[in-house]
């Protein structure tokens, strides 16, 4: 570490911090080294953003795997090294200025749309790929707030907002090279030549006029673009774009990489530090096959001839197909056997065992047909499309994993846009790979196969490259307009294109959406959103860690009918144009629903989490920003009505009575959940403080998981032995109404009077009723209105800014107090996955020593297994008959009080 | 094969005084091997002379050995699709009577004879029946190797080089043979890591062989042969087919990646045009195209594979190969790219008839044998073994029949 620091800072002066992380990264190899060094580079640079969201990929080591200690010591250090790389922030600052977030910090307009950033083009000679990269503001939060978290976390960084995980997207987007006029009417549509910031930011223009291209395309189209959008292509090497794409898509993007053998998609989790060295087995006409050893550090060591330019030129020799995907698309009907030798042919059905060849084994592709006295017209097309893709893809498998061999690459990754997720090609490779090895080898594909060049190109960015996106660990998991168009050519939702031109660009794209929604042929199932309640339950019965099952009938419908349209359409005031977005919203989500139904891979692996935070995303990609906003806001206010009588009752209690008696009433009122079918019926039927008095009554100890003693012991201590208070707890927290306010508030109250600092932990984007990041502060705010402790840790967690305790009298009060802040989780899920947190959770994760993870979301589907080196507490009701037998082998509204000591 | 003109060779007429004693079979999936002893007519070496002679053949073990034989192996081959014609040419030769009619017994034992290659199980019943003889199958593998040994061995100037036109012989030590590569070519591609006298394993090969060359261009091209597709090969110019380097990268090389513009980065890629036709192509275009992708593939794989194994040599043999020049160039200089110039394709003057050599080494020789034990020796050898004087040239594919002597211990 102090090598890599001394080596950075005598490096830094010459070239900007960008390119410097390259080069470091290419000295030094791993990615923990570049992180750190990166923080370093940021730091001089004077932008604290990146160093957060570095921190944040730190720290979350420490929640998941509790290695954190270790991981941590290079960010301690660094906060003191920082002042002494000060002098040199002049320099490094120059360097960085097309930073667009720093040089225009005004960025933070409120309710602008996306501000699109980056494009990146990879122009082939059938398909051009896009990808561009979007990064949302939208909201603009209290910034003092933040600041006095940050200040309070130790992370003071002036003016400079930090994103939430949710913050940016890449986009993939797909067109023919020979529709080309549609891609250039996209980009102009999106404005996406000039960084998507033209309008309001006129001089940006001359920095984002070039756009990073590779492909053959990028030379033959360079007329064109200039001539029609005014940019100029910046040429990138190809194969140096290839490399890039596919290391960024490797170490950044879970499930991205997949094995898949007889029709089976296993997803392969790779440690990124431990990625190099593969091989690289890029088929497109020909075939390239690249050793790969570090970021930038390549050699093509092989290739063959025999690739897909073989398989469409001889395929167009043989059959009258028109297309690829027309020949590709026969070959799933086909039967080679009707034009391969198998070697069961030559032995009359006999395996020559003695060498280990079955009797199916194609001893001779095609040759049958030199037997047979039939003409090429007698043949089927089927069949000889399926002869030759299985002889090209069992070639380009073989050569593949004798180079492997040779070099002795441990993996090999095959793209290009031979495969195109063809199911019967990835077979036939993995099987050559593995018929070859003898089981040794593995053939992998990558999910974004057909963008690697794209993204490759994308990186090539200076100032906006893979270092940061690397770290933001920022995908566009559900991509929204895919359904429509099976995935193929366009994006985003935005019909037709080639319209564009007879009208203005104000048009919305909504409206489109919604004439294109209907044309729809999806096996959709309409019926359920015509009339539904909305919501339906957790039926599924995952637990934390199941993945959805690969066959499509695993898909329980309880889950796929998770439409919220009516709350949603309700939360905009139920007005026209929310009707239509809503219908839209259905539409969507059912079809995509409907494609993971057919093809529960299509998005990588999804839990039960990535279900629920796709209809999320997808209730956002709406424009229904929140869409339980009003049933929030009614339950925070009928809670905190009653919370001053809660408070003082609880007072009344001894030590252990309130303990018991606060974390029953997390438990009981952890039941308000509009995420439960269960409990929505019981919403349905009766008043919020009846349900609510309902479940305190089932609170009957013990519990069905019941640690409450040792937590208490922990808490309380014993008779002999006095327990210290905790210093820092962190409470994730689930639903709004009750359960905020009547549950975790209380315990909150309890930690703080304890003299332990409490972190509330929300969701940085709305996701059912769950209570957001952004509310938190105000729910505070009125509940401190009645209780002095909490109107005292708020004030010093900098929640309540107000200039009438603003005197030096209370100020001194304050500082008597621990604080209580507020941090936002990053996610927009009612589950979190903590290896994807935001980097003020990161950071305030670090001090941490206790964690309190409330509900069925965070501490059921998720987490519930996962091991902490603090102390843990898991509290929630079980709302799912299903669910309650599969975990716990109880039943519905059952509780699960779980403490794990730090381990 | 053009079979008239293997009905014209002089050793297969039967009013000459050449008589065949032995045969052995290898039947494979597109064309049948023949190969058979002739005894030269009026030479018969006795004891006497065997020692003045300078064919006396000094053993390791300092035993001698003496001719006591002389005569010819000839090769033949048919399509395996006109199998009937090879059963006619081994009816009206008696070959499988040891060509002696006058040693023909009616209603005698069928008589056994060696024979490789699937076909050997495939046709068993029809050699029964038509001709009576039972086929004695031999591991195909087996003998392969047994005929790539014996030929390599025993045979002057077997294996040569081809590059750029240039053929040369290349000498081998009888004692530095091993281990090699041995490429068979036939309708698929056996490749096979050859240690020493029956000690080999199959290492790999690939399907895309002599079978996919002939079964697509009879596909691609209205040939009717095998012959008459390598034919048109020569003829042809790929660049109108194949996708080269210099295509994509507007006449330049790739040279950071090491590839010439006239490389190709995709066979048939060009072929991918709108609104060109098959029937818009030459065929020897198609042809030539065809051929440089899989001597090409074969090529590579195989070097490959010899790099794999750390074998020094790679033999490619197979029918798929015919002598023809270009093939054999395409392969060589498919190896030389692929290594780096460090390895060199080799190949066999008699690459068609490997199994059929090695099965007929796998007999016991009976037939010469019964010839010996009646005409020459008191007592029937026990071991019999052969050496070659000469390679009498007759075809300019493969069939040339070598001049040998026979040895017994």
């Amino acid at each position: 570490m102090v090598d890599a620091n001394s080596k950075f800072t005598c490096l830094v002066p010459r070239t900007g911090p960008v390119t410097k992380f390259r080069e470091c990264r290419r000295q030094f190899g791993g990615v923990r080294e570049a992180v750190w060094l990166v923080l370093n580079l940021y730091k001089m640079a004077g932008s604290f953003e990146k160093e957060q969201e570095v921190l944040g990929i730190i720290e979350e080591k420490k929640l998941e795997s509790g290695e954190g200690d270790r991981d941590m010591a290079p960010a301690a250090g660094n906060s003191i090294h920082r002042s002494g790389s000060r002098p040199q922030l002049d320099v490094s600052k120059a360097e960085i200025q097309g930073n667009v977030e720093e040089k225009y910090p005004t960025i933070l307009l409120p309710n602008q749309s996306d501000d699109l950033s980056h494009l990146a083009l990879d122009i082939g000679g059938s398909l051009i790929k896009l990808v561009y990269f979007s990064r949302r503001e939208n909201q603009s939060a209290d910034d003092k707030r933040k600041k006095s978290v940050k200040e309070r976390l130790g992370l003071s960084n002036g003016n400079r907002r930090s994103f939430p995980i949710l913050g940016g997207r890449l986009h993939f987007v797909k067109f023919e090279t020979r529709k080309i006029n549609e891609c250039l009417d996209f980009i102009h549509s999106k404005q996406l030549h000039c960084g998507g910031l033209e309008s309001r930011y006129p001089d940006v223009t001359d920095q984002n006029g070039i756009i990073k291209a590779t492909g053959g395309g990028a030379y033959k189209y360079a007329d064109l673009f200039k001539e029609r959008l005014g940019v100029s292509l910046d040429k990138e090497d190809e194969m140096d774009c290839l490399v890039a794409g596919a290391n960024f898509l490797l170490k950044a993007i879970r499930h991205e990489a997949f094995t898949h053998m007889e029709g089976q998609k296993e997803f392969v989790q790779i440690d990124p530090n431990d990625l190099f060295p593969y091989l690289l087995v890029n088929i497109g006409s020909g075939v390239s096959m690249i050793k790969v050893v570090g970021d930038g550090k390549f050699e093509r060591i092989s290739g063959t001839n025999v690739g897909g330019g073989t398989y469409w030129g001889l395929g167009r020799l043989l059959t009258k197909c028109k297309s690829f995907d027309e020949l590709l698309e026969l070959s799933q009907k086909g039967d080679n056997r009707t034009m391969d030798m198998l070697v069961g042919d030559i032995y009359g059905g006999l395996d020559y065992s003695k060498i280990g060849l079955s009797a199916s084994t194609i001893a001779s592709s095609f040759g049958k047909t030199i037997s047979e006295k039939k003409e090429l017209e007698d043949y089927r097309p089927e069949d000889i499309s399926l002869s030759l893709l299985r002889m090209i893809s069992y070639n380009i498998g073989q050569i593949a994993y004798l180079n492997a061999l040779r070099f002795r690459l441990k993996r090999i990754f095959f793209g290009g846009f031979f495969i195109r997720g063809h199911a019967y090609t990835m077979d036939t490779i993995s099987f050559a790979v593995q018929f070859w090895s003898n089981g040794e080898a593995q053939a992998m594909f990558l999910r974004h196969e057909g963008f690697l060049g794209a993204l490759g190109a994308f990186m090539s960015y200076e100032k906006h490259g893979l270092d940061d996106l690397m770290v933001h660990q920022l995908v566009e998991r559900f991509p929204m307009g895919a359904p429509y168009t099976g995935g193929k050519i366009h994006g985003p939702p935005l019909g037709d294109l080639n319209e564009k031109a007879k009208v203005s660009l104000q048009i919305s794209w909504m409206e489109k959406f919604l004439q294109k929604g209907t044309e729809i042929t999806a096996p959709v199932p309409t019926t359920p959103l015509a009339g539904t309640t909305g919501l339906g339950g957790f039926e599924v019965p995952l637990s934390k860690g199941s993945t959805l099952r690969s066959d499509a009938s695993a898909l329980n419908v309880g889950v796929l009918h998770l439409v919220p349209t009516l709350e949603a359409v309700a939360s905009e005031g139920g007005t026209d144009d929310a009707q239509r977005r809503g219908d839209a919203f259905a539409h969507a989500f059912s079809a995509h629903l409907a494609r993971l139904m057919e093809e529960p891979a299509a998005y990588g692996k999804l839990g039960l989490a990535n279900l629920l935070e796709m209809r999320e995303e997808c209730l956002r990609e709406f424009q229904f920003v929140d869409a339980y906003r009003s049933i929030k806001q009614r339950e925070n206010e009928a809670s905190l009505a009653v919370l001053p009588d809660l408070l003082v009752e609880l007072d009344s209690m001894d030590e252990e009575t309130r303990l018991l008696t606060l974390i029953e009433g997390v438990l009981a009122a952890n039941i308000f959940d509009w995420g439960s079918r269960a409990c929505v019926d019981l919403y349905h039927k009766g008043t919020i403080i009846e349900i609510y008095r309902m479940s305190r009554n089932k609170m009957r100890r013990p519990w069905r998981v019941d640690d409450f003693d040792i937590f208490k012991e922990r808490m309380l201590g014993t008779r002999d032995k006095k327990m210290p208070h905790h210093k820092r707890a962190l409470l994730f927290v689930d639903n709004s109404g009750a359960d905020i306010v009547l549950g975790m508030l209380p315990l909150a109250r309890e930690l703080l009077r304890r003299g332990t600092e409490v972190v509330l932990v929300a969701n940085s984007l709305p996701a059912l009723n769950d209570v957001t990041a952004m509310e938190l502060p105000d729910i505070v705010a009125e509940a401190a209105k009645h209780c002095d402790i909490l109107r005292r840790a708020a004030e010093a967690g900098g929640l309540l800014v107000d200039a009438m305790i603003n005197t030096s009298d209370s100020s001194k009060q304050n500082s008597s107090s621990v604080p209580l802040m507020v941090v936002e989780n990053g996610c927009g899920s009612p589950c979190i996955d903590l290896r994807q947190v935001s980097s003020e959770l990161a950071a305030a994760a670090k001090d941490a020593d206790l964690i309190i993870l409330e509900g069925m979301g965070r501490a059921l589907h998720t987490n519930l297994n996962a091991r902490f080196k603090c102390d843990a507490l898991k509290l929630a009701m079980v709302k799912n008959q299903r669910l309650a037998e599969k975990l716990i082998k109880g039943n519905i509204y059952d509780c699960i009080c779980k403490y794990e000591p730090a381990s | 094969m053009d079979l008239r003109k293997g009905q014209i060779e002089p050793i297969l007429d039967p009013n000459q005084s050449t008589y065949v004693y032995h045969l052995a079979l290898d039947i494979g999936g597109s064309l049948a091997k023949v190969v058979y002893f002739t005894k030269d007519d009026d030479y018969f070496v006795d004891s006497e002379e065997g020692i003045s002679n300078k064919k006396a053949l000094e053993k390791s073990n300092g035993s001698r050995q003496y001719p006591v034989l002389n005569g010819r192996l000839n090769f033949k081959k048919f399509e395996t699709s006109k199998i009937n014609d090879c059963l006619e040419f081994i009816n009206s030769m008696k070959l499988h009577f040891g060509g002696n009619q006058e040693q023909e017994i009616p209603g005698s034992q069928p008589i056994a004879v060696k024979a490789t290659g699937g076909g050997a199980y495939k046709y068993a019943d029809l050699f029964k029946e038509r001709l009576g003889i039972i086929l004695d199958k031999e591991d195909e593998m087996d003998c392969l190797v047994a005929g790539a040994n014996f030929l390599l061995e025993v045979v002057h100037q077997e294996a040569f080089t081809y590059m750029g036109d240039q053929k040369q012989f290349v000498q081998i030590d009888q004692n530095d043979l091993y281990p090699y590569l041995l490429v068979n070519i036939g309708s698929g591609v056996g490749m096979i890591k050859v240690e020493g006298e029956g000690k080999f394993e199959r290492v790999s090969g690939t399907s895309i062989g002599g079978g996919t060359f002939w079964g697509l261009g009879k596909l691609l091209t209205n040939c009717k042969s095998f012959d008459e597709l390598l034919e048109l090969s020569y003829r042809g110019n790929n660049r109108a087919v194949d996708m080269l380097v210099g295509d994509i990268y507007g006449g330049m090389d790739y040279s950071k990646i090491g590839l010439s513009s006239t490389a190709i980065a995709s066979s048939f890629g060009k072929a991918i045009s709108d609104n060109r036709d098959r029937e818009d192509y030459k065929p020897e275009d198609i042809a030539r195209s065809l051929l440089r992708m899989i001597s090409n593939n074969i090529g590579q794989i195989s070097y490959l594979n010899a790099l794999r194994f750390g074998l020094k040599r790679i033999f490619f043999g197979g029918f798929f190969i015919r002598r023809h020049p270009f093939t054999m160039d395409t392969l060589s200089v498919a190896v030389n790219f692929w290594s780096k110039g460090e390895a060199k394709a080799m190949f066999l003057r008699h690459e068609g008839f490997l199994g059929a050599v090695g099965a007929f080494m796998s007999s016991d020789k009976h037939g010469l044998k019964e010839l010996l034990a009646n005409q020459v020796v008191q007592k029937a050898p026990s071991k019999l073994s052969f050496a070659v004087d000469k390679i009498i040239h007759g075809q300019p594919d493969g069939d040339e029949s070598i001049e040998c002597s026979v040895y017994a211990a």
